[in-house]
């Protein structure tokens, strides 16, 4: 079959989160320099796109950003994320069989709620393309594949409650890498138990252990879930030659990984060895994308022998593989006075953003409901400016019940909260009332 | 201000024209010798009867020598030598030449990674002065734009071996991609021998004409550059780029427009952006060689005023092929030019043949006066049509080249507002239908039929100096001369590097014989390079061009 393969090079050569950041203009100079020299978008089957800026409510319908989406500067998140949407549409329309958004800024670790940047991220830009192509092109059933080295806590944050996304994360056990987040447990809401998978490896297994562990676990999960669409977090920190983790996966490891996932679309997430890995991981995905031969696709430098391998790696995804399937959730019921009817389902947590050292405090309700999603309500607030923002989100395909309880929730709230956002994914629109104001998009 | 000849060797016609003080003072045609492109060119100097006495500033010729000897796969025999390295197969390449392989690998920066085998440069060599003398080798290593060692030191190492050996180098075209570099260096000297001939022939027969000031050859991105220097190959592709210029002659300085040369058998189609023709994104293809050439972004299809008009089971088509003049003008076979000719939108030719000609591509009982007009304007609106399809592909283009920075994305300004400009011998008999079409102002200058020669004796030298400077390995590399060289300042330098380039170019142009007056810069891109959370260094990139346009607006 002939494969037509689009991408998308923006490597944001103007913008950077500090001269000595990770996150810096030279970040995919490199590889531009060797995608570029080795003639790779000169391929027939390769189509380049140009980038584009994303509307403001396709944001919206996916993440809430507080306090005022227009306070923070999102014009190159904006883009890396207008950016996937296109390659997303084009694959959606049948002009692709698949594609490679190669974008900065990354996007995984930014949720639901968004005060700042975190992990580098300030935008989800896989979510938000979900989203979007579930709102445009009424997609039912969709599927994320993170294979960055770091636990996409913003991605799992925003599908936790949605039975139609199935979430998984491969990566660094989190007791020994940021975000510190993505165990076993982490298996969806009430409505959507399952529907996360965190598989967090010891460090050191290598293209062996990824391979096994997608051959035996992931592919069966997601024959078993049958999406219409397979997004891949595209994160490049597995490999040998990364400052921040040592998970020791090689350039042609990250192609057999594609080879074997066939993502519709991979979405390029963390990765900062900018010099080692980049320049020959980003080549290896794109030509296993294109359907070329990536077996020449070499480092210069070579792998340290360190690998987790053989018996001890065997035994080891055995038991925790184990361990995930017999995990039972233990839900915690608790409402308001002012709620509908319903159970709901309370959860809270503190979110880190790192980049600039500060904390949120977010509580979630979910309803309980066996016809859909449920509706949620997220509590969320500033634990340094101590500012609040409250979401209520509908779910797409929501019942009469939940869409009823989403506007009660919000005519309930609306008169003693200053900042709430009311996503109906259903109806594909959003309030924003902020102050006694309203903003309608959709 | 002397007087300007412009030559434009076209497919069927060369066209000719002298200009004084933007003025047009005399202007014709020749029929072109497609075997003889030099007495052509020749043939359209005399055409002029230019006394010898007469103060002539330049003469350009826009030639369609190269492109023929490549489409006609009349090139010398070149030996391409690759040093790929790892990375993409080679396989995974469609390769219009043969090539043979060196091992050594250097990186995106440069670096050496893998040494190259000395030995096998030893096998080299026998093989390659056992079939020739004077071999033409072409040697290209992957990112020898980033260092060209393993080039220079195989070329020292052969020359030294092989006493007549021709070599050029993939450095010389110093743009990345590897696959570009080797088929441009490749064209460049296969092409190198025959373009030669042409430039001593030439310059003799002009000089035993009494005239002994420059000459200049047409390039594909809408320059001239002097007869001595240019590279052959970038010779390519004049002839559209010559509509583009010739239209960019006879408009408003800032104006935008889309040029739309119509000639026998194919249409040209270019942009002109708040006056300045666009470029295209990607080097220039031709046959089945891509390379690095720069070209003015252009589409080509194959519809003229003699394109063929066939029926084809009922079905009236306009083919893409020209079997002749038209019927009207004593041709075999119908074309767009009766049925223009029938339409009175041209007055050339006979009406009576015109009629003749549509009415054949009717069943007999349906030859009617009203049928055949019918005819005759779906035929103009079929034509008209193709080239507005193309025109919306060249659109599309456009607005889709990609944008590596947020600046770019934010402000991409795609808000202009075009005019059409036809030229070629059919553009009179089209303009009413593409203004109802476009719904736009087409115009048609005083100069549409000798547009070409106007626009190569009216265009401006271009080249480009675009730097690469990586300060933490202390080297700098100007990727369209090759040239490689070591840096002394700064680890973290600034504005300074702007000069540093300009200072360049400006010696450079001097040195290549041309013009350095309207020259632009690029906004330079600085990378801080990062180790160990310490900044060591910077990569600049920035470049310094002589972009494309006319000397003076022909009134």
């Amino acid at each position: 079959m002939m494969v037509n393969t689009g991408i998308i090079f923006f490597p944001a050569f103007d913008w950077s989160l500090g001269e000595t950041h990770p996150e810096r203009e030279e970040r995919l100079l490199y590889t531009q320099e060797q995608i570029f020299e080795e003639g790779i978008m000169d391929f027939p089957q390769i189509k380049q796109y140009s980038p584009e800026v994303a509307d403001i409510f396709d944001v919206l319908r996916t993440q809430a950003i507080f306090p005022d989406y227009r306070q923070h500067d999102l014009d190159a998140h904006l883009i890396a994320v207008g950016s996937s949407i296109i390659l997303g549409k084009a694959i959606i329309e049948k002009e692709l069989t698949n594609g490679f958004a190669l974008i900065r800024p990354p996007g995984h670790h930014s949720g639901a709620t968004v005060w700042g940047n975190r992990g580098f991220c300030t935008l989800n830009n896989e979510a938000i393309l979900i989203n979007t192509l579930r709102a445009k092109y009424g997609l039912k059933k969709l599927a994320i594949v993170d294979t960055d080295v770091h636990h996409g806590d913003g991605t799992q944050d925003i599908f936790y409650n949605d039975p139609n996304v199935l979430y998984i994360s491969i990566h660094q056990d989190g007791r020994t890498l940021f975000p510190g987040t993505g165990f076993t447990e982490e298996k969806g809401g009430p409505n959507a138990w399952g529907t996360v998978i965190n598989i967090p490896l010891v460090p050191g297994v290598g293209d062996e252990g990824f391979i096994y562990t997608f051959e035996n676990w992931i592919l069966p999960k997601l024959q078993e879930f049958q999406p219409e669409i397979i997004i891949n977090s595209a994160g490049q920190d597995n490999h040998f030659t990364d400052p921040l983790a040592s998970m020791n996966v090689s350039a042609q490891g990250y192609g057999k990984i594609t080879e074997l996932l066939k993502p519709d679309l991979a979405v390029l997430e963390g990765g900062y060895s900018i010099q080692g890995a980049l320049p020959y991981v980003n080549m290896a995905i794109l030509l296993a994308l294109a359907g070329e031969d990536y077996s020449g696709v070499i480092e210069p430098q070579k792998l340290k022998n360190m690998e987790v391998s053989g018996e001890a790696f065997l035994s080891f995804i055995h038991d925790l593989k184990k361990h995930h399937d017999n995990v039972k959730p233990n839900w915690i019921f608790r409402k308001e006075k002012y709620f509908p009817s319903g159970d709901w389902v309370y959860g809270e947590k503190d979110i880190f953003y790192d980049t600039h050292w500060f904390r949120e405090r977010r509580k979630d309700y979910v309803r309980k409901c066996n016809h859909c999603g449920g509706t949620v309500l997220m509590l969320s607030q500033n634990l340094e400016t101590y500012e609040k923002g409250l979401v209520i989100r509908i779910p797409f395909e929501a019942c009469e019940t939940c869409e009823q309880a989403g506007y009660d929730l919000f005519d309930a709230l609306k008169e003693r909260e200053k900042n709430i956002f009311l996503q109906n994914l259903k109806n594909n629109k959003v309030i924003w009332r902020i102050g006694n104001g309203e903003v309608n998009f959709g | 201000m002397g007087y300007k000849i412009g030559i434009d060797v076209g497919g069927t016609f060369t066209d000719t024209v002298l200009i004084q003080n933007n003025e047009v003072i005399k202007k014709g045609k020749v029929l072109t010798d497609p075997k003889n492109i030099l007495n052509t060119v020749l043939e359209a100097f005399d055409f002029l009867e230019i006394p010898p006495s007469m103060p002539l500033d330049h003469i350009t010729v826009s030639t369609t020598l190269v492109t023929n000897a490549i489409l006609l796969n009349k090139l010398s025999k070149v030996n391409l030598i690759l040093f790929p390295g790892s990375g993409v197969r080679l396989s995974s390449f469609n390769w219009p030449v043969k090539y043979s392989v060196l091992s050594g690998e250097l990186d995106y920066r440069g670096r050496e990674v893998l040494p190259p085998d000395k030995r096998e440069w030893k096998e080299l060599t026998q093989r390659l002065s056992s079939h020739s003398e004077n071999p033409l080798v072409a040697i290209v290593s992957k990112f020898s734009h980033r260092n060209n060692i393993f080039e220079t030191e195989l070329k020292a190492y052969l020359e030294n071996e092989i006493p007549n050996v021709h070599i050029a180098l993939g450095s010389e075209w110093g743009k990345s991609n590897f696959y570009r570099r080797s088929l441009t260096t490749y064209l460049n000297l296969a092409c190198t021998e025959l373009f030669s001939n042409f430039r001593c022939n030439l310059k003799k027969a002009v000089i035993s004409r009494g005239f002994n000031g420059p000459i200049r050859i047409l390039k594909a991105d809408g320059g001239v550059f002097p007869l001595e220097r240019i590279r052959p190959v970038e010779s390519i592709y004049s002839g559209p780029a010559a509509s583009i210029l010739g239209a960019l002659a006879q408009s408003e300085p800032e104006e935008s427009f889309i040029v739309v040369d119509i000639g026998g058998t194919t249409t040209d189609i270019g942009l002109v952006l708040g006056g300045s023709p666009l470029l295209s994104f990607k080097g220039a293809q031709i046959d089945n060689f891509l390379t690095h050439i720069r070209s003015l972004a252009t589409r080509s299809i194959t519809v003229g005023g003699d394109s063929t008009i066939i029926n084809r089971n009922g079905e009236i088509i306009i083919s893409n092929y020209r079997t002749g003049p038209a019927y009207c003008m004593g041709g075999n076979s119908p074309t767009p030019t009766d049925a223009m000719r029938y339409l009175n939108y041209i007055k050339i030719g006979s009406y009576q043949k015109a009629e003749e000609a549509l009415a054949e591509l009717l069943p007999e009982n349906e030859r009617q006066a009203l049928t055949i007009r019918t005819l005759a304007e779906s035929i103009i609106e079929q034509m008209v049509e193709k080239i507005i399809l193309a025109i919306k592909q060249l659109l599309t283009e456009w607005k889709n080249e990609p944008a590596y920075k947020v600046w770019e994305v934010l402000h991409q300004n795609l808000d202009y507002k075009f005019n059409i400009y036809l030229s070629g011998g059919p553009a009179a008999g089209l303009a009413k239908t593409f203004e109802n079409k476009m719904k736009t102002r087409a115009i048609i200058s005083n100069w549409a039929p000798i547009s070409n020669a106007v626009g190569a004796a009216m265009a401006k030298p271009t080249f480009s100096w675009t730097l690469n400077l990586d300060t933490s390995l202390a080297k700098y590399r100007i990727e369209e001369t090759g040239e490689q060289g070591a840096w002394k300042g700064a680890k973290r330098p600034y504005r300074e590097v702007e000069k540093f380039l300009v200072d360049i170019s400006k010696e450079q142009a001097l040195e290549m014989g041309i013009d350095f007056d309207s020259f632009k810069i690029e906004p330079f891109e600085y990378f801080p390079l990062v180790d160990n959370h310490r900044t060591i260094g910077q990569i600049v990139r920035g470049s310094v061009h002589l972009p494309p346009g006319v000397i003076g607006r022909i009134l």
